[in-house]
């Protein structure tokens, strides 16, 4: 089983070498490593959320409000540093505490009163969207400050790679390596992922296996929502500005890189790795696609239906070896 | 009056290599009253499930009318006249009792092919009534008690006019007086030529009611013969009759200080009553009752699974008080659960990892597990437990059931427990593997640990324990000792007394929800009047005006026709959050081909049409792989917007001809016409989900997939239906929304699906499928209009008005949750 999952990494990590390859020699322009890095910096709040989202994926939840999370998160931090005289750094704990608390309240109501995540999440989408533009009037809050745009914009260093190529590496990369790292801890080497796990797999059983069922999905989608402000921060920092419409559709993104990278969405198997490489493909394929002259609506299209075809061929290769992977 | 209608011949059937039927054999008679009776375990069930298509036998052969036939399924074997009656009654809790009566043999319909409530009801009442029962049929059947339900079951099985009826356990949870009823039907039965079988563990019942009688024991039928020649003694005989085998060796362990003691246990919902017991150090304490005598539910109390309402545990001396598994395991109290697939195993997952759950977080160091601690403690219960794996890392669904079990148990002897209870330990496994578990519970035993020992299998009770308890119908009926007193006296004491008074549990309603419908809508509509009534307080002039009224009429119309699809979809268990999306980019195809010159109602019908098509998709995929259309239709979201974008290429469509604006602009008699449309599609769902067979059967499939499949109904077709008709609508509202507002926008449809979620959750639709109603949707998208048109009125910035969709929602959600929880309280 093990061996089948990292087949499923290796799997992944091929069609992605092959995709860089392609748009190397056909997109000109492409294979630049500056530009590619550069672009990372985009993708970095979806494959942040990518991460818990594979742990609620994995208990057979969903959260269809991280999108609007982010937004709200990202207001709560323009409106205190701009109205309420906060100093940035304060603003950056508020909104990641913002996000938490949204998370909290998923949590709470799926885990105390048992109502469905899909319905849960689809209305707090709703209703955190309405606190973001309600907050802001629907005006973005812009002039955000330098030190907070260098979290998103800034580099770590210069990579450099023997003669004359150097790429300056982002630092919102590292912060996505660190929870990358972290994530992949928690699911695969600690007895977090392994009881989330067991949930998705049979609730049941893991009650009658003494696992603490409604406290791991409360800590799980408010780590969930606590991740979706730190994601705002960088979000906000991209453009130094505070959108009640940013993120929109981020739901959509995210839970796609989760399916692509072979999480299961009946729950019970998740891949924290897969769901990275999941982000670096589809976020390769539209900026390849993008580069290559391709309207941004057929990517938004493609995105769709990448996760309609996987989530059918996954759902078909677990039938086919008769669920043992 | 002697050939057999129905004959089973030599049946075998196997469940992973393990035998639960070795040659059985049943040959029924045109009317005759056939009992059936055996341990559990015998087989019975395993039979009755070949003789009504459940299960296909390995071999054997099964004739009806002296021929031999295949039954595939059930609904095929209803088809062919066999009919079944389950102990756990396959209901649709929230259809009436009248429809799970008669949704089978058919709903009686008048003119137009409409369902005629009024006589279904009476027809209903009058098979009630001929049972014997006096119970209101209109009633949701989930709110009936367990006998009521059973009656009701019998009452449907009754209405499709069987040639053989199986009858499980009907009496289990039922008074002297509903027995006496129930057997007066069933000689009437009898006497119209029905052979009816009827199993039960109360052997006298049995001996009363049934003309021949046939005893099964370890798969194999050992006889059948006229009831006249048993008593009570012979059957119990030849039940538990074979010889105590030389499996079970008991090694006597040291009998010492008490380990676990109870006190006057009760369960919150009586399934046992009054239970004190004590176990030593040591000790095996046989725990022997038939099913539905609350054993399983004791020991899931002891674990923290279930509540008690009174009494007190202490281990050790130590009283303890568990309200969740986890504190019982911190007591040193572990329990193996009875039904290993559903409570035991984490299939997909390796030996290793199921073996150590329960030990996982003592393997941990700072949350990071000792892989090789972990594998360590793998091994150790591969050697222990003598299971037969080729690796640690094997799926553990490649085991037999017996080396499963194996790893289950060795999952709670790595918490090194102190009182260890056992739930049918060896239920479904092999003769081998019951033989090396029991040498580990003697082992438990050996080291100290208390045992408690469910089991229904009288000689492995009468070989391991040390004590023997009987639980008969919540209580404890007597302490025996294995040495001196017999078989027959425990298992005399085990049996369910005729006509006993049913457990309170049995009585229980289950999830009651009983007229909440009704209630519903007249919550909404004084929701509505108090939010008018304020309003009026504050606005009068604003507010209270003919204007404002059609205004919000009119804004309510567009979401409530989307909302009336929503809810279909919801109803049949599914949901669909493209609905918006596909409003705008159906509009904006229809809208194109008016500007291009078609006629108007040509583009209502392509609207209708590309609606229909895209919602099947949505719908046709969500079944393809097989996952829920969450997902299906979260993709749909974009990729319909990204269309959208293309076609238009982002601008607006405007400039719309006369006469295609005229489908929805403008008024009728005063009134907006998009009023009279959402009225027209109201009534039009109302009727097909109220008065069509159809609608039922969407609303049956919604409410239980499982009992929907057993009548045979197809999810397929009926998923793909709802489908085409809420697309069907969205592309009716998308035409009359551009005809409406007169332009067609990037952004049209955005946040419809909320709107028409909202609408449909306020209006009663139950979210997780079964009910819903078309007027409580209408009324709920008016509230949502009205909430907006307030906002206004209020001057709250329109930059709101998502908190209140969202909180809305999630609102009319909680409040049904409540509702339903606080019903389910009061009636336990």
């Amino acid at each position: 089983m093990r061996s089948a999952f990292l087949l499923r990494e290796a799997a992944l990590l091929l069609v992605l070498g092959v995709m860089f390859a392609a748009f190397s020699i056909f997109v000109p322009g492409f294979y630049d490593w500056t530009n590619v890095f550069d672009r990372t910096r985009h993708w970095v709040a979806a494959g942040l959320i990518a991460i818990p989202m594979t742990f609620i994926i994995a208990t057979a939840g969903i959260d269809l409000s991280v999108g609007s999370l982010v937004a709200m998160s990202g207001i709560v931090l323009g409106l205190l540093y701009r109205d309420g005289h906060w100093p940035i750094g304060l603003a950056v704990l508020a909104a990641i505490g913002a996000g938490m608390a949204g998370g909290a309240l998923n949590g709470a109501v799926i885990s105390r009163f048992g109502i469905p995540p899909l319905v849960a999440t689809l209305a707090t989408m709703a209703l955190f969207s309405g606190v973001a533009t309600g907050l802001s009037k629907g005006r973005p809050i812009g002039n955000l400050p330098a030190s907070l745009q260098w979290l998103s914009q800034g580099d770590a260093f210069v990579l450099r790679f023997g003669q004359g190529i150097a790429a300056p590496l982002p630092f919102s990369l590292l912060v996505l390596a660190a929870a990358t790292a972290l994530g992949w801890v928690l699911m695969h080497r600690s007895w977090v992922g392994r009881f989330t796990e067991f949930i998705g797999e049979n609730e049941m059983a893991a009650r009658f296996a003494a696992i603490p069922v409604p406290r791991m999905r409360l800590g799980i989608y408010t780590a969930c929502g606590l991740v979706c402000g730190v994601a705002s921060v960088l979000y906000t920092g991209l453009y130094a500005t505070a959108r009640p419409d940013a993120a929109r559709g981020l739901e959509l993104e995210v839970i796609a890189c989760v399916v692509i990278g072979g999480t299961r969405i009946s729950g019970g198997h998740a891949s924290v790795l897969g769901s990275l490489l999941g982000l670096f493909i589809i976020g390769m394929l539209k900026y390849g696609l993008q580069m290559g002259g391709v309207k941004s609506e057929y990517l938004i299209i493609l995105v769709g239906i990448l996760l309609i075809l996987t989530a059918v061929f996954n759902e078909w290769l677990f039938t086919r070896t008769g669920g043992k992977t | 009056m002697s050939e057999a209608v129905l004959s089973l011949l030599g049946i075998h059937k196997h469940f992973g290599g393990v035998p639960a039927l070795r040659g059985a054999a049943l040959e029924l008679e045109r009317g005759e009253i056939h009992g059936l009776v055996g341990e559990n375990g015998a087989g019975k069930s395993t039979l009755i499930n070949v003789a009504t298509g459940v299960l296909r036998p390995d071999s054997g052969d099964v004739l009806l009318d002296g021929k031999a036939v295949i039954l595939s399924n059930p609904h095929h074997a209803a088809k062919y006249g066999i009919a079944v009656v389950h102990q756990e009654a396959e209901l649709f809790p929230q259809l009436s009792i009248a429809e799970n009566m008669l949704l089978r043999s058919g709903l009686i319909r008048g003119a137009g092919g409409l369902i005629r409530w009024s006589r279904t009801y009476r027809e209903a009442a009058n098979q009630v009534a001929a049972l014997g029962e006096s119970f209101d049929v209109q009633e949701p059947a989930g709110g009936l008690s367990v006998a009521r339900r059973m009656m009701a079951e019998i009452a449907a099985a009754v209405a499709e006019q069987p040639k053989v009826l199986f009858l499980d356990e009907p009496s289990s949870s039922l008074t002297l007086k509903e027995i006496e009823n129930l057997f007066r039907q069933i000689r009437r039965l009898r006497d119209a030529g029905v052979a009816v079988v009827y199993v039960s563990h109360r052997l006298e019942e049995v001996l009363e009611i049934s003309d021949r009688l046939t005893v099964m024991r370890d798969g194999e039928t050992v006889e059948t013969r006229p009831t006249s020649e048993y008593t009570l003694d012979r059957v119990v005989a030849a039940m538990v009759g074979r010889k105590l085998s030389t499996l079970f060796e008991k090694t006597p362990a040291p009998v010492r200080r008490v380990r676990l003691s109870v006190a006057t246990a009760t369960a919150t919902d009586n399934s046992f009553r009054d239970i004190s017991l004590e176990v030593k150090r040591g000790e095996i304490l046989g725990v022997y009752g038939f099913v539905g005598a609350g054993r399983s539910e004791f020991a899931q109390a002891l674990f923290g699974l279930r509540a008690l309402s009174s009494g007190m545990i202490a281990v050790d001396g130590e009283t303890v008080n568990i309200r969740a598994p986890r504190d019982a395991v911190r007591a040193g109290i572990a329990y193996l659960p009875e039904d290993r697939l559903v409570q035991g195993v984490f299939r997909t997952h390796p030996v290793r990892s199921n073996g150590s759950v329960a030990a996982l977080r003592s393997l941990c160091s700072f949350g990071w597990i000792r892989s090789r601690a972990e594998r360590a403690l793998g091994q150790r219960i591969v050697r222990d437990m003598n299971v037969r794996a080729e690796s640690l890392e094997q799926a553990i669904n490649t085991l037999s059931g017996g080396n499963q079990q194996k790893v289950v148990f060795g999952r709670w002897q790595a918490t090194a427990p102190r009182v260890l209870l056992l739930d049918e330990p060896t239920r479904g496994v092999d003769v081998g593997a019951k033989a090396e578990i029991h040498r580990l519970i003697c082992g438990m035993a050996q080291q100290s640990v208390a045992i408690v020992l469910i089991s229904s299998e009288l000689p492995e009770i009468m070989a391991m324990s040390d004590r023997i308890t009987t639980l008969s119908e919540g209580r404890l009926t007597g302490i025996f000792d294995p040495k001196t007193d017999t078989k027959e006296s425990v298992a005399a004491a085990a049996v369910p007394r005729a006509g006993g008074e049913p457990t309170a549990a049995a009585q229980r309603r289950l999830g009651a929800l009983a007229r909440r419908l009704q209630f519903r809508e007249a919550g909404i509509i004084a929701f509505t009047a108090a939010l008018c009534l304020i309003m009026g307080f504050f606005k009068p002039h604003e507010f209270f005006t003919a204007g404002n009224f059609l205004d919000v009429l009119a804004n309510a119309a567009l979401p409530g026709i989307v909302a009336q699809g929503a809810m279909l979809i919801i109803c049949a268990g599914g949901i669909d959050i493209s609905v918006g999306s596909m409003l705008g980019i159906v509009g904006a195809m229809a809208t194109m081909a008016a500007k291009a010159g078609h006629p108007p109602l040509a583009c209502l019908a392509l609207a209708a049409g590309l609606g229909c098509a895209f919602s099947m998709a949505n719908g046709g995929f969500a079944l393809l792989a097989r996952i829920h259309p969450i997902i299906v239709t979260l993709a749909g979201i974009t990729i319909y917007r990204g269309l959208m974008l293309l076609l238009t290429g982002g601008y607006e469509i405007m400039q719309l001809p006369t006469a295609y604006r005229a489908l929805a602009d403008g008024r009728l008699f005063g009134v907006p016409k998009v009023c009279y449309y959402v009225v027209l599609v109201s009534v039009a769902v109302h009727v097909f989900l109220r008065y069509t067979i159809t609608g039922r059967r969407v609303l049956a499939l919604g409410d239980s997939a499982s009992a929907a499949r057993l009548i045979g109904l197809s999810k397929v077709r009926l998923t793909l239906l709802v489908f085409a008709l809420s697309g069907f609508l969205v592309g009716v509202a998308a035409v009359l929304h551009a005809g409406y507002y007169g332009k067609v926008q990037a952004n049209t449809g955005e946040g419809m699906e909320l709107k028409a979620i909202a609408a449909a959750v306020i209006g009663g639709t139950n979210i997780l499928g079964g009910q819903g109603s078309a007027l409580g949707t209408l009324l709920g998208a008016f509230l949502v209009a009205l909430l907006y048109n307030i906002l206004i009125l209020a001057e709250i910035s329109s930059y709101w008005q998502n908190i209140f969709v969202g909180g809305l929602i999630l609102l009319a959600v909680l409040a049904d949750m409540l509702l339903q929880r606080l019903q389910g309280a009061r009636g336990g």
